[in-house]
């Protein structure tokens, strides 16, 4: 079963509250967590940093409650476009840009959410919980961006902080599922302290809220986000991703049945 | 048929105070989950929710608490719980959040599920134990801990009848 992932935190310069927020998340039974770096192109031309790597900020990585591992930390780049020429830079060969796990896309008018969901190159495509939104959502770019893999970003700090909010967060929430139809949807929080963190049963719950049924919910914070990890490992490796997992085999089955190439062998 | 089914929430209250343990009672509770059901889902929300909405058990220490509600009634609460944002009571407020473990028909299954978690968690606390008085302290715990008919012996659950009769 893939593990529970948050796929965005704010990455701000505050290195403890940095940890905290990862002890919180992994108390919480989150496996995988993304460090979300935004860039906004209203404000003066910015450059896209090199993300420091997980091990150089955090000495050590807090373990996972239910499991043993060590909680995942991972890039994310979230790009906020309002024009169509902030879209060039994603098609540059940055080399900065192939150092991040996961690239988000933010689109402000409906251009660029058609732009986003058929020709960029990204993971991921937010949509904006704390206005209303200006355009409708149109069912060609949604089936578009399915088909290719994309999925679609809701947060839910911002319901949990605001009552105004909340009915914003889900107006647009039910207004893109029922185009979507439940699929492709990845939830996660904007948390920049912990105590705005909430479990993955909980988030599940919030996403009956918005209209989803109870798998789909449940898949919105595990395998939809597992899924938008293994796109943006597409996406640096130019090909295709296959994910083994090692299944441990008892050694009572090794003694009793032979592997499939020995018994060719002595039949013949 | 005749019997009324109940949905039992075992919920964990998660907050950076440490004196935001010595506020969780059951009024408390009962009161701020009132409130996030009453912010979320309005005066139908708060009235469905209310119709066998108690607090069945709490536990300050480790911060557990079990909600009753109706069956038909429970995915309101459950919703409505990640709303929760603060507890309030003797005029102190401490900022707080809740975290759903486990939903339940019955006491008895919140009961199983709650010995598993606790035991997991003392293995965490093993883990990180200095002491070697509190290593032996914490193993024998963790070999006590389980469910028995007559009693139970985990020492802080109580073996509740689930049937209602109303």
């Amino acid at each position: 079963m893939a593990g529970f992932a948050d796929l965005n935190l704010p990455a701000g310069p505050d290195k403890k509250g940095l940890q905290s927020l990862l002890e919180a998340a992994a108390r919480l039974g989150y496996s995988a967590v993304a460090l979300n770096h935004v860039i906004d192109f209203k404000e003066k031309k910015q450059e896209i940093v090199k993300p420091a790597s997980p091990s150089e900020l955090f000495p050590s990585l807090p373990i996972v409650q239910g499991t043993s591992k060590r909680i995942k930390v991972l890039n994310r780049l979230t790009l906020i476009v309002s024009d169509p020429s902030h879209c060039n830079l994603l098609r540059s060969t940055s080399a900065n840009i192939r150092l991040y796990d996961i690239i988000a896309v933010f689109p402000k008018t409906e251009k660029l959410f058609h732009i986003a969901c058929t020709t960029l190159d990204v993971d991921l495509v937010c949509i904006n919980v704390t206005e209303k939104l200006p355009f409708y959502f149109r069912r060609p770019p949604v089936n578009v961006a399915i088909d290719r893999g994309i999925y679609f970003e809701l947060l839910y700090t911002p319901a949990i902080k605001d009552s105004t909010m909340r009915r914003y967060t889900i107006s647009n929430a039910i207004s893109l599922m029922q185009i979507c139809k439940g699929k492709n949807i990845v939830m996660s929080s904007a948390a920049e302290r912990p105590l705005e963190l909430r479990g993955p049963y909980d988030v599940a719950n919030l996403g009956l809220l918005f209209g989803m049924s109870e798998s789909e919910a449940k898949a919105a914070v595990s395998t939809n986000c597992r899924a938008t990890l293994l796109h943006g490992e597409t996406r640096k490796s130019a090909c295709g991703v296959v994910y083994t997992v090692k299944k441990p085999r008892k050694v009572e089955e090794e003694e009793t049945t032979l592997p499939a190439c020995k018994k060719a062998k002595t039949q013949a | 048929m005749v019997r009324f089914k109940n949905r039992y929430v075992l919920c964990e209250v998660v907050s950076e105070d440490p004196r935001c343990r010595q506020c969780i009672e059951d009024r408390a509770v009962g009161l701020a989950v009132r409130e996030a059901i009453a912010r979320a889902h309005g005066d139908y929300g708060l009235a469905c929710c209310s119709v066998s909405f108690t607090v069945k058990y709490l536990n300050a220490y480790t911060g557990t608490v079990l909600l009753r509600c109706r069956k038909d009634f429970y995915r309101l609460l459950c919703s409505a719980l990640p709303f929760v944002r603060q507890l309030e009571s003797r005029n102190q407020r401490y900022p707080c959040f809740f975290n759903t473990l486990h939903v339940g028909g019955t006491i008895r299954t919140c009961q199983k599920f709650l010995i598993q978690y606790n035991r997991r968690q003392l293995l965490t606390l093993l883990q990180n134990c200095t002491n070697e008085e509190e290593r032996r302290s914490i193993r024998q715990s963790v070999l006590s801990c389980s469910l028995t008919e007559e009693q139970s012996q985990s020492g802080d659950e109580e073996d509740d009848d689930d049937t209602e009769t109303d």
